[in-house]
């Protein structure tokens, strides 16, 4: 039931959102174009611009969620986050190679073989013992190497247009968004959350220790390669489409374990669906805030919510 | 019944060898306890005879098939480990925790089936938890909490159980209530293996002990005539006169 009324609530939010931009477009005009009728321009709106950007919010913060939530299973830690162990800052640092380069075309592809080499570098160390410590040892040294060699990428950055280039990019956003990146980001988080769907139940033999995982039949090997693989997937296909995005990934998971329970397993798909809805939600925020000339990046957004919920849990874990 | 046996085996960490060259067999439906002093191996025994840790040499045995021949779901459905540390997610309530011990039976979208639901219930009824199904883990007494992860290896309904010192850090009641679900296991054909510290408790329970030493089996008492004074003495460092153990003054060994 309470997941039935978190579809509605997406659907309604992505329909919502068709009505948030700089035309005023009413209810005729929305559905007309929703159905493929009503003016050209009206149309060109809805579908190129409108609808892209409210579905690329919605996957980018599903694979952010479902992120959060299986790694957050898998560390048995509530402050793991595919930001704080690395994946986010290997695919950024793909894409500002791409900018310093000065080839923005290619910061798609580039994220995404940063977040690639990313969660292999992850892996091999974590696979040196397998075990959720370490995997945590490796997310953090490694997404640590990736932020010092972005700073130094700034440093030598070219020229004053390409640092300001990666500058922006890093805030994160989504104005870029049209139907080309939809098509390279849903399937990829589809896939990506698959992977991290499958281990679900992995996840819950996992919260009785690793030692009792493997006796009920639970190949930690491979939980792991699952799991790193399916979160380069969803973060590197976000991070290429939309900058860096902190925070989505640390704090959905924990407003659905309040409303779902803490099952790992059930929590991937709720935190996916959830996680969606706050980044539409946090962009339709950037959207209806941006004046001309003046634009509210959404990763300065979703940090400036995330940050004070990150210390949040932190006061909260040292009181209990 | 299905017999668990063990063939020159050697084990440890990394290039470190705990334990090496053991061979046993675990009789059928018996409940055997491992003794031995800290750092003796029992763990790391325990660990490679439920296939945890990888044998270095030699090997366990499966009614004469190598544990690491068997699918792990397989092999889950026929060996239950009941862990050291007692973790569980501190949210889940009691009943969740037990269900988690029927996963080597459950398909990826899998509900249980009518014979998990058996085992759950049998595994309620054999560690006493019916009264405190529905809270949470982490509301629990240590002595619960114990109880709760015995059930869930009781849950797996698996014919070989192995317990890495159950007992730990319990008080003397629940120290007995834990030693009698694991007899009436054995009662029910299960094989138990269990590390204790306790003597005198391994003296009532055990149908054989075995005397762990510097990562060998020193002595195998099959029949449970009780631990000979020497032997104490000389692993333990410790006298033991009718089950009442004292020390033995510095030097005198």
């Amino acid at each position: 039931m309470r997941l039935i009324l978190l579809i509605l609530a997406a659907i309604a939010c992505i329909l919502l959102s068709l009505f948030l931009g700089s035309a005023p477009l009413s209810l005729t005009d929305v559905s007309a174009a929703l159905s493929g009728n009503g003016s050209e321009l009206n149309q060109q709106i809805i579908w190129e611009l409108r609808l892209p950007r409210a579905l690329l919010a919605i996957f980018i913060g599903a694979g952010l969620g479902a992120s959060g939530a299986a790694l957050q299973g898998y560390t048995r830690n509530e402050l793991a986050a595919p930001g704080i162990l690395g994946f986010s800052a290997c695919a950024a640092l793909g894409a500002v190679v791409a900018l310093y380069f000065g080839l923005p075309h290619l910061v798609t592809p580039a994220a995404l073989i940063g977040a690639g080499i990313g969660a292999t570098l992850i892996l091999g160390i974590a696979g040196l013992k397998k075990s959720a410590g370490v995997l945590i040892l490796a997310g953090v040294g490694v997404g640590a190497l990736a932020t010092a060699i972005t700073g130094l990428v700034m440093n030598f950055a070219p020229n004053p247009w390409a640092l300001s280039e990666i500058v922006y990019w890093m805030m994160g956003s989504l104005r870029h968004a049209d139907m080309s990146g939809l098509f390279i980001c849903a399937p990829l988080t589809l896939l990506g959350i698959g992977c991290l769907w499958f281990i679900g139940p992995d996840l819950k033999s996992l919260s009785l220790g690793e030692l009792t995982a493997q006796s009920l039949g639970v190949s930690i090997g491979k939980v792991q390669a699952l799991l790193v693989t399916g979160v380069a997937l969803c973060v590197g296909s976000g991070v290429a489409i939309a900058g860096a995005i902190g925070f989505v990934g640390l704090f959905v998971p924990h407003i659905t374990r309040m409303i779902f329970g803490p099952d790992p397993a059930r929590l991937i798909t709720r935190s996916a669906i959830a996680g969606g809805i706050f980044l539409l939600l946090a962009d339709m925020v950037t959207r209806a805030w941006s004046g001309p000339g003046t634009t509210l990046y959404l990763g300065i957004l979703t940090s400036l919510i995330g940050v004070p919920f990150f210390l949040w849990l932190v006061v909260r874990e040292v009181r209990t | 019944m299905i017999r668990l046996s063990a063939k020159n085996l050697s084990s440890g960490y990394g290039d470190k060898e705990i334990i090496s060259n053991i061979s046993l067999d675990a009789k059928p439906g018996s409940l055997i306890v491992l003794v031995g002093p800290n750092g003796s191996g029992k763990s790391t025994l325990i660990k490679t005879l439920a296939g945890l840790l990888p044998a270095k040499q030699g090997d366990v045995l499966i009614d004469d098939q190598p544990l690491q021949n068997l699918d792990l779901r397989v092999r889950a459905k026929q060996i239950a480990y009941l862990a050291q540390d007692r973790q569980a997610m501190p949210s889940m309530n009691v009943r969740q925790i037990l269900e988690l011990g029927r996963a080597p039976y459950r398909g990826r979208l899998g509900q249980i089936s009518h014979m998990g639901e058996v085992a759950i219930m049998q595994a309620i009824n054999y560690a006493d938890l019916k009264n405190f199904l529905h809270r949470p883990f982490s509301q629990l007494s240590g002595g619960e909490q114990a109880r709760v992860l015995m059930g869930r290896a009781l849950a797996v309904d698996a014919p070989i159980l192995l317990a890495d010192e159950p007992i730990a850090a319990l008080d003397p009641y629940y120290q007995l209530a834990m030693m009698e679900i694991l007899k009436a296991e054995t009662s029910r054909g299960k094989t138990v293996i269990t590390a204790l510290h306790d003597l005198s408790l391994t003296e009532k329970y055990a149908d054989e002990i075995w005397v762990m030493d510097k990562g060998k089996v020193v002595f195998n008492d099959v029949n449970n005539n009780g631990l000979p004074a020497e032997l104490v003495e000389q692993v333990f460092k410790i006298h033991m006169i009718d089950g009442r153990i004292s020390p033995i003054k510095v030097g005198s060994v």
